[in-house]
């Protein structure tokens, strides 16, 4: 069960907007969000960048997969047999991926368009060209997760699901901190902090919509880890930030805390005072991303999209364009995310306890 | 010889030289002042002839034949596809030896041959119906049902009642737990005791560092340092964090618990004489968020036995997890088939096939290699129960005798080994949580939690 607590968040919000100190410049008179040159940023939705259109034929001309687990199963063991030779073979092959190629068609997107960043300054064979025309983008995981359903908005489970724990889920909350400041138009020189929220988002009467100007707590506790600085600059409203290595709060499925470990992230994120909104970027390590998928979305809950764990794995590797091993194999995957966010005012917790504080009470001790 | 590879293997692991640093590993959890409790007070109630209530060091009181052996339930429950466990007045634990699964679990249908079908046990043969002599009269909440046989079984509140083949002693709880497991779990029998002496409003439930007080909507209940006995020193706006628990003008002292009056006419519970609070910030129920304010505490009426010697405590981006002296995540393996009867798989006397499918693709040698068990130094002795050193034979998973070649001496939580994971690199990382079917909660493995602030207790 979750605990709203909007009427404190609202309070302390008011009460830490009260407190903070005057505008950072003329500029910035009629600016209620950014104060003291700094301004957040809160997480409330999160997809895979997947190029589709809408009938899907451009960039699955074979059609999206239809051989998930269930269909797996069903033609390899119509006669059942033994669980060990059976389901549990097929749970086997989720841990053990590489241990036999799968049989059964894993189809992959076949168009030249896709969404993303340029990660090498580079154009190669294998690049893709965002719909705007801008050519480089790398983003290979797009192109393995384009013809599954799970992947595939609207109506994808994955799809739908990771919008939905980002806003129900608060060891999901990745909130971003932009400080040195000057403009959210133009300025060449701000730090980018990522942490991990402790506060639900603030949401409209309705419960449906996240309204700007929450308050996020940063977890100074647990959320360590996710902690990263960033140098970054804004150009026309643009916010653009130099490649760095982070772990990003990233949940398959409620109740399954997970973690993303990207290479080389960036973001580029049109800013506003009332939200931000665009991409992050980057190579993730194959073997990582594909046991965060595995570990949070589990067989079952696979077949909902169709989608065969070992055949992406599979399809990973053969699409893998970053940090090559001795033997040349490449073991990193580009990829996009697609974020939207919508601004809070960030609270750095102090005095915070890092001894565990349990106590169980007797009699004697209680009465002193 | 190859048996003494794997060993020799999982030594290296333990003596990694990935550490942390004494300030990131605490060595233990509790405070001091919590160490001499051991039990928690209960209500009385009729009990048959020869029953009675038994301490444990997990579940609290629990109810015990008479050969003080934990009675179990086995709640009645909505699987993916398809109930199971008894409805109240019936027993679904059956003589006969199941052979098939029953597919409850999506996306496998029914009717696969279950593992080791020669060895395999019928439900009643690991969970023992608790028989009523023929003349026996319902107790109180005991009541006696029919079972399908016409034998007569010993209910509470409506419910068959069963012990398990794993405990042995009066106040073992190793066939099931009453902590709280919500999702794709096997259906778990339940330890089942008298109700805790605790006011309305109040609760007291199972988690993995102690039985914990919570309000009546699962909300922690905390402590102050700076208040003395029957009195609170949390006022102005201290209470607007720390809300008071108010007591009804007609409260009455009982046992462990008394009121006082804080304010003129506003009277407050106070439990062992500490005045009571809920925290205003806590997000989650079951929360332990509020210990990290200096000088408020969570509140135990029994706290679990502490992890062996040497092992400790250390935080992680879910909360804060049991690891070895290196500082290594300790995981613990969950598993309930999917027959009828839904019978663990979980313990090395039951069938490993599951647990080699996930940890090793089908091989043991690669379980060893991914997930090590925490292999106990030699001599290494438990003070608790629900900790101990148990002796397996590594290839096969299941017990081994004492002194048979390549067997292997492991710690072990409710009589289940735990396993540290090659995945994790540095101290603290809990890359292998999660891992299994439906997110290891069905067959699979977790980091071993203590403390988690993001799930309310499930984990």
């Amino acid at each position: 069960m979750k605990l709203s607590r909007t009427s404190l968040g609202t309070v302390l919000t008011l009460a830490l907007a009260a407190a903070c100190g005057a505008p950072a410049s003329a500029d910035d008179t009629t600016h209620t969000a950014l104060q003291n040159r700094t301004i957040g940023y809160a997480l409330t939705g999160t997809h895979w960048a997947v190029y589709q259109t809408k009938d899907g034929k451009e960039e699955c001309p074979q059609g999206v997969n239809d051989m998930g687990p269930r269909e797996i199963f069903n033609k390899m063991f119509p006669d059942l047999g033994p669980v060990e030779k059976t389901q549990l073979a097929r749970e086997s092959a989720t841990w053990y991926p590489m241990d036999s190629e799968e049989k059964f068609p894993f189809h992959t997107g076949q168009s030249k368009k896709g969404i993303g960043l340029n990660l090498d300054g580079k154009v190669g064979p294998n690049d893709l060209t965002s719909p705007d025309g801008t050519p480089g983008i790398d983003n290979q995981l797009g192109r393995a997760l384009s013809c599954v359903r799970f992947f595939r908005g609207p109506d994808g489970i994955g799809f739908h699901f990771t919008d939905v724990y980002v806003r129900q889920n608060d060891y999901n909350r990745a909130i971003i901190e932009l400080t040195n400041v000057d403009s959210l138009t133009n300025d060449d020189d701000v730090d980018v902090a990522i942490y991990r929220g402790m506060d639900a988002l603030m949401m409209d009467a309705t419960g449906a919509k996240v309204v700007p100007g929450g308050l996020e707590r940063v977890d100074v506790k647990f959320g360590k880890k996710f902690e990263s600085h960033l140098k970054g600059k804004i150009v026309n409203g643009v916010l653009t930030t130099t490649p760095k290595d982070v772990t990003w709060p990233f949940a398959w499925f409620g109740g399954v805390p997970g973690e993303q470990k990207f290479k080389d992230f960036r973001f580029s994120m049109k800013l506003t005072e009332e939200g931000a909104n665009g991409l992050a970027a980057g190579y993730t390590d194959v073997d990582n991303w594909y046991y965060s998928l595995a570990k949070g979305r589990s067989t079952h809950h696979q077949s909902y999209g169709t989608m065969s764990a070992p055949g992406l794995y599979q399809a990973m590797h053969r699409l893998a364009d970053g940090y090559p091993d001795k033997n040349g194999q490449m073991t990193a995957i580009s990829w996009a995310l697609q974020l939207p966010m919508t601004q809070v005012f960030i609270e750095h917790p102090q005095n915070t306890k890092k001894a565990p504080g349990v106590v169980a009470l007797s009699g004697p001790e209680a009465a002193h | 010889m190859r048996n003494l590879f794997y060993i020799a293997g999982a030594i290296a692991f333990l003596g990694v030289s990935a550490s942390a640093s004494a300030a990131d590993i605490t060595s233990t959890g509790f405070d001091p002042a919590g160490a001499g409790i051991k039990t928690e007070a209960y209500i009385s109630e009729p009990l048959p002839p020869g029953f009675s209530v038994q301490a444990t060091e997990l579940e609290g009181p629990v109810f015990a034949d008479e050969q003080g052996h934990t009675l179990y339930v086995w709640p009645f429950r909505q699987m993916r596809v398809s109930t199971t466990g008894d409805r109240d007045g019936t027993s679904a634990c059956g003589d006969e030896v199941t052979t098939e699964t029953a597919g409850m679990m999506s996306p496998y249908p029914p009717g696969m041959k279950l593992p080791d079908l020669d060895k395999r046990k019928s439900c009643t043969a690991i969970w023992p119906p608790v028989l009523a002599k023929d003349d026996a009269k319902p107790v109180g909440n005991f009541s006696i049902i029919t079972r399908p046989d016409g034998k007569k079984q010993w209910a509470h509140d409506h419910r068959a009642l069963y012990i398990s083949v794993l405990d042995k002693q009066a106040g073992d709880t190793f066939g099931a737990t009453t902590r709280r497991s919500a999702g794709d779990g096997p259906a778990e029998r339940e330890a089942v005791g008298p109700a805790t002496a605790v006011p309305p409003g109040f609760l007291v439930k199972t988690t993995s560092r102690g039985r914990i007080l919570l309000n009546e909507k699962h909300y922690s209940i905390y402590v102050s340092d700076q208040d003395g006995a029957e009195k609170s020193n949390c006022t102005g706006s201290c209470t607007s964090m720390w809300q008071p628990a108010i007591a009804s003008a007609l409260s009455q002292p009982q046992g462990e618990w008394t009121t006082f009056e804080r304010s003129p006419g506003v009277r407050q519970w106070a439990f062992r004489k500490r005045p009571v609070y809920t925290y205003a910030r806590d997000t989650h129920t079951w929360s332990q968020q509020g210990t990290d304010v200096s000088g408020w505490h969570n509140v135990f009426t029994q706290v679990t036995p502490p992890p062996p010697k040497g092992f400790g405590y250390m935080n992680n981006e879910v909360g804060e997890s049991v690891v070895t002296p290196q500082g290594m995540t300790i995981y613990l393996y969950t598993c309930g088939d999917d027959s009828k009867d839904q019978l663990a798989c979980d313990h090395p006397g039951s069938p490993q096939a599951y647990r080699l499918a996930i940890c090793g693709g089908g091989k043991a040698d690669r379980c060893l290699q991914r997930w090590p068990y925490v292999q106990a130094a030699p001599g290494a002795t438990s003070t608790s129960r629900v900790w101990s050193v148990i002796t397996i034979d590594p290839m096969t998973g299941l017990y081994a005798a004492s002194g048979q070649p390549g067997a292997m001496n492991v710690w072990a939580y409710r009589g289940r080994p735990v396993y540290t994971y090659a995945g994790d690199k540095e101290p603290g990382d809990i890359n292998g949580n999660k891992t299994g079917e439906f997110n290891g909660k069905r067959n699979g493995f977790n980091a071993f939690i203590l403390r988690d602030d993001f799930f309310d207790a499930d984990v």
